[in-house]
């Protein structure tokens, strides 16, 4: 067997074009292997060792404790608790929106462009300033209170809409879908224009309403789409930091923290590296669960 | 002939020895300077000013400073620790010391420099003792400073003597458009001047337990207190409700009437809120005195620095903490540590309220020197703000905080 391994990879080099490819190849697969797979492996080592950051310091293997820590940690739970919500409020709310908004724009003629343009700009707007807008909105003495309590005059006295854990991640998924709407906009309107005209005019003449050309048309015709975005979005929700380090900072007492939130504290300021390497491997599990999940339920080769 | 030949070259060695020594004495070396001196402040234009005058007297010596925000500062020295890659000198927090130390990158400077007693003989003692570590010195203070109560004098007519009467006024003057009082966070260093000066403590003396201390019955009276002030509006902050105005900004607009803060308030409040009427006094006492929460930053020295650059650093330090550079700084807001400069009259004139802060140093007490102290302030932080919201009862979430804080001292 090995001897004819080895002839099937000469006879492979001999080939001009495939020499080329791979070197071509070698560039990315550096960058990929230097920033990419070798920090995983290096993390994967890191989450078994109370890894020591000091200068010539050595680091104790320590099993599987650093992931026994992490599943007893009420806060780590909590961070978890946070995210999934996050995720669950915000993936689906961005799809329907943006993809109800997607199908107003590609049913109009003019203004289109404008529209489109009006409704990216959140994407491409910078997170920490949208997130500082979003605390003067919902802070105790912000513009929602305002106009609540002193312009119409609803409510007696202000809501601390930041104050308590719920309402906060309720503000906090807000901006999520706010500033998601454009992005998955963007995506519905190229598969909407990939749909083929022929099939809405067949049913036309069949006589189907609005309603069932949307549900047996479009949806099976962009569900791969769908799938797509439903999968990016779970990342991005799992990868969320910047609005709730600027809104809250995971106040009061860690309970708005999120997962990457969580990790940053354990690494930064408690300097705890093992654990957090092991809380990252729980994580990204569970995302690849999910999407595993998401696949199987889909099933993108029915598509 | 042959004999003459070795001399020659023994000789021309011995010379050439001798040279590269009298080259590497008066070769420049150029020390790095990690620091977070104020922009805003106009501390770095004042630090840019003092390395120019030490360049004067030491031309072979280039300072290269490097601002850096705080937790950056911090970042950097860990992630340093793993690559070698560290400055010559650090100016940061009081409290980097046992850190940095536990990541074993400090140079013991009492060891190493031999006039370390001189130039800690010029200091305030209070303040260098937090470069102690064990039996060693990591670092040299650089600044000092702790905490007064600041009052918006609209709101608040009575000057509080006590803690007590402090308390009591806050809960007095709280209405829908004011809360009597706000601390920034709710860690040892917001919490440990109220126990402290109730007669209580975090840790055991020598840091062997938090049991019976952080759980004890004068710490949970202290949170008992400020949870009540919570409940009825008397008492907020931005991370016990982080819609809560910062508070700066509260105590700016008449939202918040009395904070207790360092030095750097007093400049915020007279830069962002030039019209408000506020006015300063020492923190007031409890029954065991008025004992505030000493601050500050050190300097400190790093072992991946080799010997020439370690000299030029130290040198650099000496400067700093001088009379000179030390009243220059006190211009821009960093309370001097030199002695003499403490008592110069130009340093007086620029801090008006530096008698108020000099009598509050004179009680104040530094937070326990433990590598792990970060760790447990959080802890703290965590476990007190969930007794003042109401999520648990006070005895409760203390117990809760000495067992974490007694894992962390194992």
């Amino acid at each position: 067997m090995v001897p004819h391994a080895f002839f099937r990879t000469k006879k492979y080099f001999r080939k001009k074009d495939n020499v080329r490819m791979l070197l071509l190849l070698v560039p990315g697969l550096v960058v990929m292997g230097m920033f990419t797979f070798y920090p995983i492996i290096k993390m994967f080592v890191m989450s078994f060792f109370d890894w020591k950051i000091g200068y010539n310091q050595v680091s104790p293997f320590i099993g599987i404790e650093n992931y026994l820590t992490v599943f007893s940690d009420p806060i780590a739970g909590m961070a978890l608790a946070n995210t999934l919500f996050y995720a669950v409020v915000t993936v689906p709310m961005q799809i329907i929106l943006g993809l109800l908004v997607a199908l107003l724009i590609n049913d109009i003629k003019k203004f289109s462009v404008s529209f489109r343009l009006l409704y990216y700009l959140p994407v491409i707007t910078s997170w920490v300033v949208v997130a500082l807008l979003f605390r003067y909105i919902f802070s105790n003495q912000g513009l929602l209170n305002y106009l609540l309590t002193d312009v119409f005059k609803w409510i007696p006295e202000h809501i601390g809409w930041l104050s308590t854990r719920w309402p906060a991640m309720t503000a906090m998924t807000l901006l999520g879908i706010w500033k998601g709407i454009g992005w998955n906009m963007v995506i519905f309107l190229a598969a909407l224009q990939a749909v083929p005209k022929e099939y809405y005019e067949a049913s036309s003449i069949d006589g189907a309403s609005s309603i069932q050309k949307f549900f047996y048309i479009t949806i099976p015709n962009i569900k791969g789409t769908i799938l797509f975005c439903i999968v990016m979005l779970v990342i991005g929700a799992f990868n969320t930091y910047t609005p709730i380090a600027v809104i809250t900072g995971g106040n009061p007492a860690h309970q708005t923290d999120v997962v990457l939130t969580w990790t940053y504290y354990q690494t930064f300021s408690s300097y705890r590296m093992g654990y957090a390497a092991a809380f990252s491997f729980i994580i990204a599990a569970i995302v690849a669960v999910i999407a595993i999940i998401l696949f199987k339920v889909l099933r993108p080769e029915r598509m | 002939m042959k004999k003459l030949i070795c001399g020659i070259l023994i000789l021309s060695l011995l010379l050439s020895v001798m040279g590269l020594n009298v080259v590497a004495a008066t070769e420049p070396v150029t020390i790095q300077f990690w620091h977070n001196y104020d922009a805003g402040a106009g501390q770095i234009d004042v630090l840019n000013q003092l390395i120019a005058q030490f360049k004067e007297t030491n031309p072979s010596i280039k300072v290269n400073q490097v601002y850096l925000e705080w937790q950056a500062l911090k970042n950097n020295v860990v992630a340093g620790a793993t690559t070698g890659m560290l400055p010559d000198v650090l100016r940061g927090d009081i409290g980097f010391v046992p850190q940095f130390q536990a990541l074993n990158v400090l140079v013991e400077m009492n060891t190493v420099f031999p006039d370390y007693v001189n130039a800690a003989d010029a200091v305030l003692e209070a303040p260098n003792s937090t470069a102690k570590a064990g039996d060693h010195y990591y670092g040299i203070a650089s600044n000092t400073n702790t905490k007064i109560l600041y009052y918006n004098k609209n709101l608040i007519s009575t000057v509080p003597a006590t803690l007590d009467e402090m308390w009591a006024i806050a809960e007095k003057v709280s209405s829908k458009d004011v809360i009597g009082f706000c601390e920034a966070w709710m860690g040892g260093w917001n919490l440990c001047q109220y126990i402290w000066s109730y007669g209580g403590d975090i840790l055991a003396p020598d840091y062997s337990t938090a049991s019976g201390y952080i759980n004890g019955s004068i710490a949970v009276a202290v949170i008992q207190r400020l949870a009540d002030l919570f409940a009825v509006g008397a008492f907020s902050g931005p991370t016990i409700d982080p819609g809560a105005l910062p508070d700066t900004d509260g105590m700016g607009t008449g939202k918040y009437a009395m904070t207790i803060d360092g030095p750097w308030k007093a400049k915020d409040l007279s830069t962002k809120y030039p019209d408000l009427q506020y006015g300063a006094v020492q923190m007031p006492a409890g029954p065991a005195g008025s004992i505030g929460v000493l601050g500050g930053e050190d300097f400190m020295m790093f072992k991946t620095s080799d010997a020439a650059h370690q000299d030029a650093a130290w040198k650099f330090i000496k400067f700093m903490t001088g009379k000179k550079a030390q009243i220059e700084m006190a211009k821009v807001g960093q309370m001097p540590v030199n002695k003499e400069a403490l008592a110069d009259k130009e340093v007086l004139k620029v801090m008006p309220l530096l008698s108020i802060f000099s009598n509050a140093l004179q009680t104040c007490k530094a937070r326990p020197v433990t590598p792990k102290w970060g760790d447990m302030e959080g802890v703290i932080n965590t476990k007190a703000t969930e007794a003042v919201l109401g999520q648990k009862s006070v005895q409760t979430a203390m117990d809760e905080a000495a067992a974490e804080i007694n894992a962390l001292l194992q």
